[in-house]
């Protein structure tokens, strides 16, 4: 049996957390939680995930993407697939995220909620199934 | 702005100096502070500098006349009570100088009584009036941040309980039978309608605070038609509604926001499917003249009854006795004519059961720049 991929869940809503570990643990992978953005950075560097998903809103607006940032300064953080996770209506033209030309890479943008095979799909693009 | 502890300003303008040195006298007796000038020129010069609370002008005076005064002051310092005082209680410049912006008159002569009345009440109307405008602004306010933080506030946890149904499908999925996962899907749905009307809600409030559809760019009407019906093509084939469009070369050109006026039309679009059976068409067709450039919408559908019809544009209006599945949030159409509006256009309807229904939407056509220039429309 080979070793399950590791993933990292950033978000400030415990139950959110929840529902999604349930996904991923169906995907037959392993799940880290943090719910603030702090305590996602130190996860990232003492599990060495293999994907994060952090979300753009927690206690701040901006706390996502200093999370985001923080991530990829870091060595294992450099080339690992991150998703950014957002309630914000994203297919409307109001408010789309568009990231500085310096933004560190984000992999893929998710509208919440995520539908459990989009997500897992995804994922297994990244991580290669 | 005098602080509320210190004692009410007033200014007396009147070339009179014995009128002046009376009013001064009878309204410091009562505690006010008064100013005084001889003319207009140094009147508005003291009120510009000291913003008195009050100002009592002549209307007959040297250089600039009273009438003048109250009409510079009241634009300049609008809190500021103003009142003419006139020596031919005539109503016809009592009557202008209010329509300029007076508060009242002050027949001469008067007594020193009158004076502090009349006083009494200007100030009283002042402060009632700095209040009103406070509450106000305080009302708007509170209406802006409550509309945004229960929109934030409604939205997460939607967004959570969609999340948990989409990790029961995934852990269970496969053990429920069809009934269970009927329920679950209507419940997802049912959610899925709150998380839209919540999203709808907001953007009315944002077009009212001028967050949405703000920009005013020439567009041309042609290609806001063809991105909606390019995004409503889908619906319609798994309608099996034909959308066809009927569109002039050389539409003159609108000035707007691309973006709200695509969702008004895939609104309109999206609303003619849902009561347009299969085998029926939505023609979306354009025209203009030399002022106006009018899109239309209309569909083979069941029609709109004569007596709902002037009601659809209001907030959560549905019209009544049709499938449940048609609910949207019921603002749909308020979206539409809001945008449609701040696009200082026109949004109509016709109707008749059993045949269709018809929108237009009209909008001032843009004068070509050249032709702006040569100054060739009159």
């Amino acid at each position: 049996m080979t070793t399950k991929k590791k993933i990292l869940l950033i978000d400030d809503d415990k139950d959110f957390l929840f529902a999604t570990k349930l996904i991923l643990e169906k995907g037959g992978y392993e799940v880290f939680m943090a719910e603030d953005g702090k305590a996602g950075v130190e996860m990232w560097k003492s599990v060495s995930p293999d994907l994060a998903i952090i979300d753009m809103m927690m206690e701040t607006w901006g706390e996502g993407f200093s999370v985001l940032n923080k991530i990829r300064a870091t060595d294992t953080g450099k080339n690992t697939p991150l998703f950014m996770l957002s309630a914000v209506d994203l297919q409307g033209p109001y408010q789309s995220f568009e990231p500085p030309a310096e933004f560190p890479k984000v992999n893929k943008v998710l509208q919440k909620p995520v539908k459990a095979e989009d997500l897992l799909s995804y994922i297994a693009q990244e991580l290669g199934g | 702005m005098n602080a509320k502890s210190q004692k009410p300003l007033i200014l007396i303008i009147d070339d009179e100096e014995a009128l002046r040195d009376g009013c001064r006298q009878a309204l410091e007796k009562s505690g006010y502070t008064v100013l005084t000038a001889g003319e207009g020129v140094e009147g508005i010069k003291i009120a510009r500098e000291q913003i008195p609370d009050m100002a009592f002008v002549d209307l007959k005076m040297p250089n600039i006349s009273g009438m003048e005064i109250i009409d510079i002051l009241s634009r300049d310092i609008p809190d500021m009570v103003l009142i003419m005082i006139t020596g031919y209680a005539s109503i016809v410049s009592a009557v202008e100088a209010m329509q300029k912006g007076a508060y009242d008159y002050l027949p001469k002569p008067f007594t020193p009584d009158q004076l502090r009345a009349l006083t009494r009440r200007g100030l009283d109307h002042r402060n009632l009036r700095i209040e009103t405008r406070r509450l106000r602004e305080e009302k708007e306010r509170m209406e802006k941040s409550f509309i945004t933080f229960v929109s934030h506030e409604m939205r997460s946890p939607l967004v959570v309980i969609r999340q948990y149904i989409e990790s029961l499908k995934a852990i269970a999925g496969d053990r429920f039978d069809k009934d269970v996962t009927e329920i679950i899907e209507r419940c997802s749905k049912r959610i899925q309608g709150l998380e839209e009307m919540i999203e709808h809600w907001l953007d009315l409030s944002r077009i009212e605070d001028g967050t949405l559809a703000q920009k005013k760019d020439p567009l041309n009407l042609s290609s806001i038609i063809a991105r909606s019906t390019e995004e409503m093509a889908p619906v319609c084939r798994k309608k099996g509604i034909s959308l066809e469009t009927n569109i002039p070369e050389n539409l003159p050109e609108i000035s707007g926001d691309e973006e709200s006026l695509v969702r008004v039309f895939t609104n309109i679009i999206g609303n003619a499917t849902k009561y347009t059976p299969a085998g029926g068409k939505i023609t979306v067709s354009a025209q203009h003249d030399e002022y106006y450039v009018t899109a239309s919408i209309s569909d083979t559908g069941t029609g709109i009854p004569q007596d709902k019809l002037p009601f659809i544009f209001e907030p959560f209006f549905r019209v009544k006795g049709k499938d449940e599945k048609h609910r949207g949030s019921g603002l749909g159409l308020t979206f539409c004519k809001k945008i449609v509006e701040s696009h200082n256009g026109v949004i109509e309807v016709s109707s008749r059961e059993g045949e269709g229904t018809i929108f237009l939407l009209k909008f001032p056509a843009q004068i070509p720049a050249a032709k702006r220039a040569t100054g060739a429309v009159s």
